[in-house]
C-alpha cells in the first residue's frame, strides 16, 4: 500500500543560497524532508520553529535549508546539516529507517525508497523497497517456519529435558533414601566391628607386651654392640693412647678426606670430632661416632654415598702408586673389622619383628574382628558411592540448561565442525577443542564456563574458558553463539583473537519467538 | 617448510614480550672496522692536499687535483654552485683500481648549475662567489669555508677528519709490511657474531668533518628514535648517529641506533641563520655529532671570566663504508630556504590522493573477507569514519605475494567493490622476500631470468624471510625493474583494481637470518656492485619500481605507496612509518620529533602506528594517541597479530566518543592537509613543521619536539604523558603573536610557556592568529563521500584584525590538476572584508559552497555582513556573536567555493 509519492528530487539549485522548503506531500499530513509521522506535527509551515531542545526559535523557512541552527540538530530532518540530526526514510513497502544526517547527500543509497539522496542528479537511487520488503518478507516467513519447526523439536528437547530432570530428581529421592539406609547399615556394622576389636585388643594386649619386650631387647644389645664398635674405633684411633682422640690422629687416616684432596685437613679431621680438637671416649660414642662409621662402611665398600665410581676415594688411592701405600696400610688392617660388621647390615634396615604365632583362642577373636572390618569398610563403601551419585545428580540439576530445560539432550553429545585446517569439537556443558587435520594433539580450547549472552537473552551466548594456554600468552576461550535451526550443528569457528575461538552452533533449542517488529512496519502504512 | 619456520618465528615473537630490542644484534661503531678507522683518526692521520697548479675554472665550478702523498693516490676534486644556493663538493679517485660507487636514484634528475665567479686565487687559497655565497678554498690541508653574506656559516674539513682510502690491491704476505701495520684488522674481512664479511675490494672509506659556526643546534639524520635536537656523540659517550637500514626488533627511544631509513641530511640552526649539509652516500654511514655547549666546557668558564660570549659551534662528521665524496652544502639563511634547497635536490612528494590523508585502519591480520567487511560495518554503525582497510601478510598464500589466499581472500574483487560503495580504499602489504617455492610464478620467473641478487660466490643468495626461505630480485637490474613493474598490472595480480594500493614493507631489506637482520655486504648487484656499495637505497628502488608499476597499471591515478625502507628521494614515491614501534608512552612521545625530523628531510608523509604496534595499550594511552596521531600527516592504527583486537568501536562510549571526536576533527581539517601536501608539492615546504622552522629567531624553541605545527596554521601540543591534568604548550611569536583555542576559541598571545588543563577529552591545538583555516565540519562515513560538501571558513584574526589563507581543491584523485584542472584560493581578511581570489588561472567545477564563516578574536558591534559575488549579486548574511564573544560566525554565505567574492562585516 503505496501512500506517498516519492522521487522528489531537488536540483543543486537548493545549493544556492534560495531557500527552498522542502516537503514530502502525503495524501494526510504534509512534513518536511526526513521527518516522520509521529513528528510531523513539530513541523508547522504556519508558525516560526522552535528547535526541539527549545534553545532557539527559528523562522520556519530555516527548517532543512542546509544550514544547522538547532544545536540538537532539529531544523534540519531532511539535509546533512547537523552533525547529530536524524533522517527518517518511509521506505514504503518495507521497514521504515532512521538514518544518521551524516547519510544524507554523501553520494550512497541508504534509504530503499532512494529519498536520503536527493542533491545532486548525477546519483540516481532506485526505489528498491518493494524488493527488499518482498525478501526481507520471504525472510521473516522462512524464519517463522523454522522458528516454527525449530520450536516444535525444541518442545520435545524441553520435554525430554525435563523429563531427564524428573527422573534425576526421582532418581536423587531413591537415593537420598537409599543413603540412609546405608548409613543405617554402616552404623550397625561399625558397632559390630568396634565390639569385636575390643575383645580383639583385650586378647592380643598380651602378645604386644611380648613384643615391645622383643623390641626393647634387641635395640640394647645394638647399642651394646656399636659402643663396642665404638670403643675398639677410638681405641685404635688414639695412638698416643692418652685416653683423646685428636686431630692429628685423624689425619692420618685417609677415610676422612672429605674433599678427596690427598690430605686429610685440619677442618676435616674437626668435622669428625665434632667440630672439638680431642675427644674422650664418651663423646666419641655419643658425637663423633655417628659422623665416623659411615666413612669406615663406605672405605669397607659397605655403603655407597652418591658419587660416580672415578671419584671415589679407593679408585683415586689405587692410582697414587707406592706413596699411598704406608698409608693405605692401616685399611688393610681394618678390613676385617669390617668384614665383621657384615651379619650386622640387615638390622640397619628396621624391620617389625614376626609376629608370634596365636593361640587358637586368640587367633578366633582376630578372625572374627578382621571379618567386621571388612563388613564395615564395604558399608562404608556403599554410603560413597551414593554420595557419588548424589553429588552428579546435583551438579546436574544446578546446571542451567535453559528456562524450559531445552538445552539439557545436547549435554553429553559432541559437535565437529572441520575447516581447511582443523576440526574443531563442540561437547556442550563440557569444553571445545581443536584437533589439526595433520594427526597431533587436540587442544582444549575452553572448558563450560556459563551463559554469557545479554541480559534480555544469556542463552544466545556459552562461554568455555579456562582452556589450554597459548604459547606465551593467555589461556584460550571460545565463545559460543547459539542460534536456532531444526538441526544441531556447528556452522562456523573463527578466532577474532589471538586465542578467542568464536563457535556458531544452530540448535532447535534456541528458537525462540522472534521479537515482531510487526509496528515499525504499520507505522507509514 | 612453512612449519619449521613458523617455530622460528614464534621464538622471536616470545622474546618480543619480555625484552626490548637485542643491542647485541646490531654493530657499534667500535665493532665496525671501517667506523673505527675513520672515528678514531686523528687529523695529521692522512694529509690531502689540493694541488692549485692543476686549478680549472669553468662558468659553474672549479677542479682541481687532490693528492695524499703519504698514500700516493690522486683525486679529482670539483666545487660546482648550483642553482638556489648551494654548493655541490664531489671527489672521486683520479685512476681508482676499481670504480667508484655514485648513488644513483636519490636526485630528482638533473641538477641546475649556478654561475660562479673566482674572486681570488693563489698558491694557497681560492675563493669563488655565486649569489651571495662565497667559499674559501684553502690547499693544504684541504679546508673549505662558506660564507653566506660575508658571515662564515660552514667550514668542510675544519677538524681536518676529511678521509678518502684509496682502492688498494691486497698486499700478500710479506708485502707491504708498513702498511699492514697500521692497517685496521677489519680492512680486508670482518667478522660480526656469526656472519662474515669477505670485503673483496678492502678498505674504501669515505668521510669528512663540517663546522658550522654560531649554529645552537643540529637537525636532520632520519631515522632514529631519538629527539628532534640531535645529541652530541662522542668516543665513550653516545656512539655516532648510524645510517643502515636495518630491521630493528622492538627498537628503543631515545637512541642513535639505525632503523628503516637513512636520510643523510643535517641542518645546523641559530636564530640568526640556517644552514645545511646533505652527504650524498648510500653505503653505511656514521655521523659523529658535538655541539660547544656539551663539550667545551672549559672554554665557555674562561669566557665567562673574560666576559664576552662564546659563539656555540656544532659540528657532523660524516664517515661512509664507501662511494664517492659527494657533499651538498645548503646555504640558507632561514630553515625555510635549507629545506627548500634540499627539496631542490631530491625532489618532493607528489600530492596525494585524498583519500591517503584520512584515516587508515590496520591490523596484522584481518583473518578473512568477512572480516573486513565486518570491520567496516562496526566503523558505520559506531558513526566512526574510515577511509581505508589495509591488510598485512597473511591474505596472501602463504607469504607468496602477488597471490591472495584461496581461502580467506577467495572473493578479493567483491570485497574491494564493498569496500569502493562508500568510497574506501584497500591497501596490500607487497614485500621484497620472494619464496622459494617450486610452482611460484614470482620465484621461478626470477630464478629463470636470473633476476636475483648473489652471494658473494656468485650464487642466488638464499635468506630467511616470512615465507621461510627467500631470495631477493636484484632492483639494481633494469631488467627487473621493468618486470617487477609489471606484477602490478592488473591482468597480472588478480584480484586487485585501481582502488588497491600498496604497503611496502621489509626492503631494508629484512633477512631474518643476515648480519644485523639484513643481507650480507659481499652480496652481489648487476653491475658489479656489492650489496654495500648500495644498501641504503634498496628500499628506495623497490618504491620507485611500486610506483612506476602502479602508474603503468592506473595512469589517471595517484598511487599511494606506504615504505618502511626509505633513503634522500623516497618521498617523491612513498609515505613512510616510523616502522615497528611499542604501545608505550614514550613511543607515542617519540612519534612527532621522528616525523618532525623526516619532515625536514622530505618525507612530509609519516606517521607512527596508531596505539603502538607491539602490546596492548591501555585505553587512556590509546584515546590519547587517536589523539595526536591526527596532527601527523599519515594517520593509520595498526597492531601485532598477538595483540588484542583496539578497533575503536570496541571500547566504552566515552572512549569511543573521545577517539571519534579525534577522528572528526582529523576529517574536518583534510581541506587544510590537502591544501598543505599541494604546497609541498610545489614550494617544498614540509607538510607539519618543527617551531623552530617557522619561528627561527626564536632561540627559546629550539629544543621543542613536543608540539608541531601543521603548515604554519595551526599549533598542536596533544598530551601524551600518562594521567596528567594540565600541560605546559610553548606559545611562540610574542606578544603580537595571537593563538586560539581549537576547541573552544580562547584566545593567547605568543609570549611563552602557559599552563593549560587537560581532560581526557581534551587534546591542545591552537589556530595561528592571522591565519584562515578552511574546514568541513560535515562528518561522513569516508573522505570521499566529503567531496561535494560545504566549507566553513576559521578566520582567526592576528593583532591587527587580519588573517589570510590558501584553499588547494581538485578532484582528490587523478593527474588532471597538472592540466589546470582545480582551484587554488587565496582568502584575506581585512578592515573587516573577507575576500576570496583565484591564485592561479585555472578551474574545477565543484558544488561545493561556503556554509558558514567563523571569525576568531572578533571586532565588536557586528550585526550583519554582506556578501557580494558575480552570481548572486548582493546578499545580506545574519551573524551571531558566541556566549563569551570568543568568535562571530556569518550564517550560510552560500556562494560556491570557485567563485570570487566579498564579504563585509557591518
Amino acid at each position: 500500500m503505496e501512500l506517498f509519492a516519492r522521487n522528489f528530487k531537488f536540483s543543486s539549485l537548493f545549493l544556492s543560497s534560495s531557500v527552498i522548503l522542502s516537503v514530502i506531500c502525503t495524501s494526510e499530513v504534509p512534513r518536511p524532508r526526513g521527518v516522520s509521522l509521529s513528528r510531523a506535527s513539530l513541523y508547522n509551515p504556519e508558525r516560526n520553529f522552535l528547535c526541539f531542545d527549545n534553545s532557539k526559535t527559528i523562522p520556519f523557512v530555516q527548517v532543512n535549508d542546509d544550514y544547522c541552527d538547532c544545536p540538537d540538530g532539529s531544523d534540519e530532518p531532511g539535509t546533512s546539516a547537523c552533525p547529530h540530526g536524524i533522517f527518517h526514510c518511509t521506505n514504503a513497502g518495507h521497514k521504515p529507517m532512521n538514518l544518521a544526517s551524516s547519510r544524507v547527500n554523501d553520494g550512497v543509497c541508504d534509504c530503499c525508497d532512494g529519498s536520503d539522496e536527493y542533491a545532486r542528479n548525477t546519483i540516481t537511487c532506485p526505489n528498491i523497497c518493494m524488493q527488499l520488503g518482498r525478501h526481507a518478507r520471504e525472510e521473516a516467513q522462512r524464519m517463522a517456519e523454522l522458528v516454527k519447526a525449530g520450536k516444535h523439536l525444541k518442545a520435545e528437547l524441553s520435554q525430554r529435558g525435563m523429563q531427564l530432570k524428573e527422573e534425576k530428581k526421582e532418581k536423587l529421592v531413591v537415593l537420598e533414601k537409599n543413603k540412609e539406609e546405608a548409613e543405617r547399615v554402616k552404623q550397625e556394622k561399625q558397632q559390630i566391628k568396634d565390639e569385636l576389636e575390643a575383645a580383639e585388643n583385650k586378647a592380643l594386649e598380651i602378645y604386644r607386651k611380648m613384643e615391645d619386650e622383643e623390641k626393647k631387647r634387641k635395640a640394647e644389645a645394638e647399642a651394646a654392640k656399636n659402643r663396642e664398635e665404638a670403643t675398639e674405633t677410638f681405641v685404635k684411633f688414639d695412638s698416643n693412647q692418652d685416653g683423646f682422640v685428636e686431630i692429628s690422629e685423624l689425619q692420618t687416616r685417609q677415610t676422612f678426606d672429605k674433599d678427596k684432596n690427598g690430605e686429610v685437613s685440619v677442618e676435616e679431621a674437626r668435622y669428625f670430632l665434632n667440630n672439638e680438637d680431642a675427644i674422650d671416649l664418651e663423646k666419641f660414642v655419643t658425637d663423633a661416632w655417628p659422623n665416623i662409621k659411615p666413612y669406615l662402611m663406605m672405605d669397607a665398600g659397605l655403603f655407597k654415598p652418591p658419587v660416580t665410581q672415578e671419584e671415589s676415594p679407593s679408585e683415586a688411592d689405587d692410582l697414587q702408586g707406592d706413596e699411598a701405600d704406608e698409608e693405605e696400610a692401616p685399611q688393610d688392617e681394618e678390613e676385617p673389622d669390617e668384614g665383621e660388621d657384615e651379619p650386622e647390615q640387615p638390622e640397619e634396615a628396621v624391620e617389625e619383628p614376626a609376629p608370634l604365632p596365636y593361640d587358637d583362642e586368640t587367633q578366633k577373636l582376630v578372625d572374627r574382628a578382621t571379618f567386621a572390618r571388612n563388613e564395615f569398610a564395604d558399608a562404608e563403601r556403599a554410603v560413597r558411592d551414593i554420595e557419588a551419585e548424589i553429588n552428579n545428580i546435583q551438579d546436574y540439576l544446578e546446571k542451567d540448561f535453559g528456562p524450559e530445560e531445552e538445552f539439557a539432550s545436547l549435554q553429553g553429545e559432541c559437535f565437529d565442525y572441520s575447516d581447511h585446517e582443523y576440526i574443531y569439537k563442540l561437547c556442550p556443558f563440557e569444553k571445545t577443542t581443536q584437533l589439526p587435520k595433520s594427526g597431533s594433539m587436540e587442544t582444549r580450547l575452553g572448558s563450560w564456563g556459563r551463559w554469557d549472552g545479554p541480559e534480555d537473552n544469556k542463552y544466545e551466548s556459552m562461554l568455555y574458558d579456562k582452556g589450554q594456554s597459548c604459547w606465551n600468552g593467555p589461556q584460550r576461550s571460545s565463545k559460543v553463539k547459539v542460534v536456532c535451526g531444526v538441526t544441531n550443528e556447528v556452522t562456523s569457528v573463527t578466532e577474532p583473537n589471538r586465542c578467542e575461538y568464536l563457535f556458531e552452533f544452530v540448535t532447535p533449542a534456541a528458537c525462540r519467538e522472534i521479537a515482531s517488529d510487526v509496528d515499525d512496519l504499520h507505522d507509514e502504512l | 617448510m612453512a612449519l619449521n619456520f613458523k617455530c622460528v618465528y614464534i621464538i622471536v615473537v616470545a622474546l618480543a614480550i619480555t625484552s626490548a630490542v637485542d643491542k647485541g644484534n646490531f654493530k657499534s661503531c667500535e665493532q665496525s672496522s671501517f667506523c673505527r678507522r675513520l672515528r678514531n683518526a686523528k687529523p695529521q692521520d692522512a694529509d690531502f692536499v689540493l694541488n692549485l697548479d692543476t686549478l680549472h675554472v669553468s662558468d659553474n665550478a672549479v677542479e682541481a687535483e687532490l693528492r695524499n702523498e703519504e698514500a700516493e693516490a690522486t683525486f679529482k676534486f670539483v666545487l660546482t654552485s648550483l642553482h638556489g644556493n648551494i654548493f655541490r663538493v664531489f671527489i672521486d679517485e683520479e685512476k681508482p683500481l676499481h670504480s667508484r660507487y655514485q648513488v644513483d636514484g636519490a636526485l630528482n634528475g638533473e641538477l641546475q648549475v649556478a654561475k660562479l665567479e673566482v674572486l681570488e686565487r693563489d698558491k694557497e687559497k681560492v675563493v669563488v662567489r655565486s649569489g651571495d655565497n662565497k667559499a674559501v678554498i684553502t690547499a693544504e690541508p684541504i679546508r673549505i669555508e662558506f660564507f653566506k653574506n660575508d658571515v662564515l656559516v660552514a667550514v668542510v674539513n675544519d677538524k681536518g677528519l676529511f678521509n678518502m682510502e684509496h682502492l688498494r690491491p691486497k698486499a700478500s704476505e710479506g708485502e707491504g709490511e708498513a702498511e699492514h701495520t697500521k692497517e685496521d684488522p677489519g680492512a680486508w674481512e670482518e667478522n660480526f657474531k656469526s656472519h662474515h664479511d669477505s670485503k673483496p675490494r678492502g678498505p674504501e672509506a669515505v668521510g669528512v668533518d663540517v663546522t658550522f659556526p654560531g649554529a645552537l643546534r643540529i637537525y636532520g639524520l632520519p631515522e632514529h628514535a631519538d629527539k628532534l635536537a640531535l645529541r652530541t656523540t662522542q668516543s665513550g659517550g653516545l656512539d655516532p648517529y648510524r645510517l643502515y637500514n636495518l630491521d630493528v626488533f622492538e627498537y628503543e627511544v631515545d637512541s642513535t641506533m639505525a632503523l628503516y631509513g637513512a636520510i643523510p641530511v643535517v641542518y645546523a640552526h641559530s636564530d640568526k641563520n640556517t644552514v645545511g649539509a646533505f652527504w650524498h652516500n648510500a653505503a653505511e654511514t656514521w655521523v659523529d655529532i658535538g655541539n660547544s655547549k656539551d663539550t667545551n666546557v672549559v672554554s665557555s668558564i674562561v669566557n665567562l671570566v673574560s666576559g664576552h660570549q662564546p659563539e656555540n659551534t656544532v659540528d657532523a662528521h660524516f664517515m661512509s663504508e664507501s662511494g664517492v665524496f659527494d657533499l651538498f652544502i645548503l646555504m640558507g639563511p632561514t630553515p625555510k630556504d635549507t629545506v627548500r634547497q634540499y627539496a631542490s635536490l631530491t625532489g618532493v612528494a607528489p600530492l596525494p590522493q585524498y583519500f591517503a590523508l584520512g584515516y587508515h585502519q590496520c591490523r596484522w591480520n584481518y583473518n578473512d573477507e568477512d572480516d573486513v567487511i565486518n570491520v567496516v560495518d562496526n566503523f558505520d554503525t559506531n558513526d566512526l569514519p574510515v577511509d581505508v582497510m589495509w591488510l598485512d601478510i597473511e591474505y596472501t598464500d602463504g607469504k607468496k605475494y602477488f597471490t591472495w589466499d584461496p581461502i580467506k581472500f577467495a572473493h578479493p574483487n567483491a570485497m574491494i567493490s564493498n569496500l569502493t560503495s562508500v568510497g574506501r580504499k584497500l591497501v596490500v602489504i607487497i614485500d621484497p622476500h620472494i619464496k622459494r617455492e617450486g610452482g611460484y610464478f614470482l620465484h621461478e620467473e626470477c630464478l629463470a631470468n636470473d633476476y636475483y641478487v648473489k652471494n658473494k660466490d656468485g650464487h642466488v643468495y638464499e635468506g630467511w624471510c616470512w615465507p621461510g626461505s627467500s631470495s631477493y630480485p636484484d632492483l639494481l637490474d633494469p631488467k627487473v625493474q621493468d618486470y617487477y613493474k609489471g606484477l602490478y598490472s592488473l591482468d597480472k595480480f588478480h584480484g586487485t583494481t585501481s582502488d588497491v594500493h600498496i604497503w611496502n614493507d621489509m626492503n631494508e631489506p629484512s633477512v631474518f637470518n643476515g648480519p644485523e637482520v639484513t643481507m650480507p655486504k659481499d652480496c652481489k648487484h648487476y653491475g658489479n656492485w656489492e650489496h654495500r656499495h648500495i644498501h641504503n637505497i634498496y628500499g628506495l628502488l623497490y618504491t620507485k619500481i611500486t610506483y612506476d608499476g602502479l602508474i603503468e597499471r592506473s595512469p589517471d591515478r595517484r598511487p599511494f605507496i606506504l615504505t618502511r625502507s626509505h633513503f634522500a628521494g623516497s618521498q617523491r614515491y612513498a609515505a613512510v612509518w616510523t616502522g615497528d614501534n611499542d604501545a608505550q608512552w614514550p613511543h607515542l612521545q617519540a612519534s612527532f620529533p621522528m616525523c618532525l625530523s623526516e619532515a625536514l628531510g622530505g618525507m612530509s608523509f609519516c606517521g607512527a602506528d596508531v596505539g603502538g604496534f607491539f602490546h596492548n595499550p591501555d585505553t587512556e594511552l590509546l584515546q590519547r594517541w587517536y589523539q595526536t596521531g591526527i596532527w601527523l600527516p599519515f594517520y593509520r592504527a595498526h597492531a601485532h597479530i598477538d595483540t588484542r583486537r583496539r578497533e575503536p568501536y570496541l571500547f566504552a562510549e566515552d572512549v569511543r566518543m573521545r577517539i571519534r571526536n579525534a577522528l572528526r576533527l582529523r576529517y574536518a581539517l583534510l581541506p587544510l592537509w590537502y591544501t598543505l601536501f599541494r604546497e609541498h608539492e610545489t614550494t617544498g615546504e614540509p607538510v607539519i613543521r618543527p617551531l623552530f622552522y617557522v619561528f627561527p629567531n626564536d632561540p627559546n624553541v629550539v629544543d621543542v619536539d613536543n608540539e608541531l605545527l601543521v603548515g604554519d596554521r595551526i599549533l598542536a601540543r596533544p598530551v601524551t604523558e600518562a594521567g596528567v591534568s594540565s600541560v605546559s604548550v610553548y606559545l611562540p611569536g610574542g606578544a603580537n603573536e595571537f593563538w586560539y583555542d581549537v576547541e573552544d576559541f580562547k584566545q593567547y598571545q605568543g609570549t611563552g610557556v602557559i599552563t593549560i588543563p587537560v581532560t581526557l577529552d581534551k587534546n591542545p591545538a591552537f589556530y595561528r592568529g592571522g591565519s584562515i583555516i578552511p574546514r568541513k565540519d560535515r562528518p561522513r562515513r569516508s573522505s570521499s563521500l566529503t567531496h561535494h560538501d560545504p566549507y566553513t571558513l576559521y578566520i582567526a584574526l592576528d593583532s591587527n584584525k587580519s588573517a589570510s589563507g590558501t584553499l588547494y581543491i581538485d578532484d582528490g584523485q587523478s593527474f588532471n590538476y597538472r592540466n589546470k584542472k582545480y582551484l587554488y584560493l587565496n582568502f584575506e581578511f581585512k578592515d573587516n572584508t573577507l575576500t576570496s581570489s583565484l591564485i592561479d588561472k585555472t578551474d574545477y567545477p565543484t558544488d561545493a559552497w561556503i556554509e558558514r564563516v567563523v571569525i576568531l578574536g572578533p571586532p565588536a558591534g557586528i550585526n550583519k555582513a554582506k556578501l557580494n559575488s558575480k552570481s548572486l549579486g548582493t546578499v545580506s548574511l545574519e551573524t551571531s556573536y558566541d556566549g563569551e564573544n570568543r568568535s562571530l560566525t556569518v550564517r550560510k554565505p552560500g556562494v560556491n567555493i570557485r567563485e570570487p567574492f566579498t564579504l563585509k562585516l557591518h
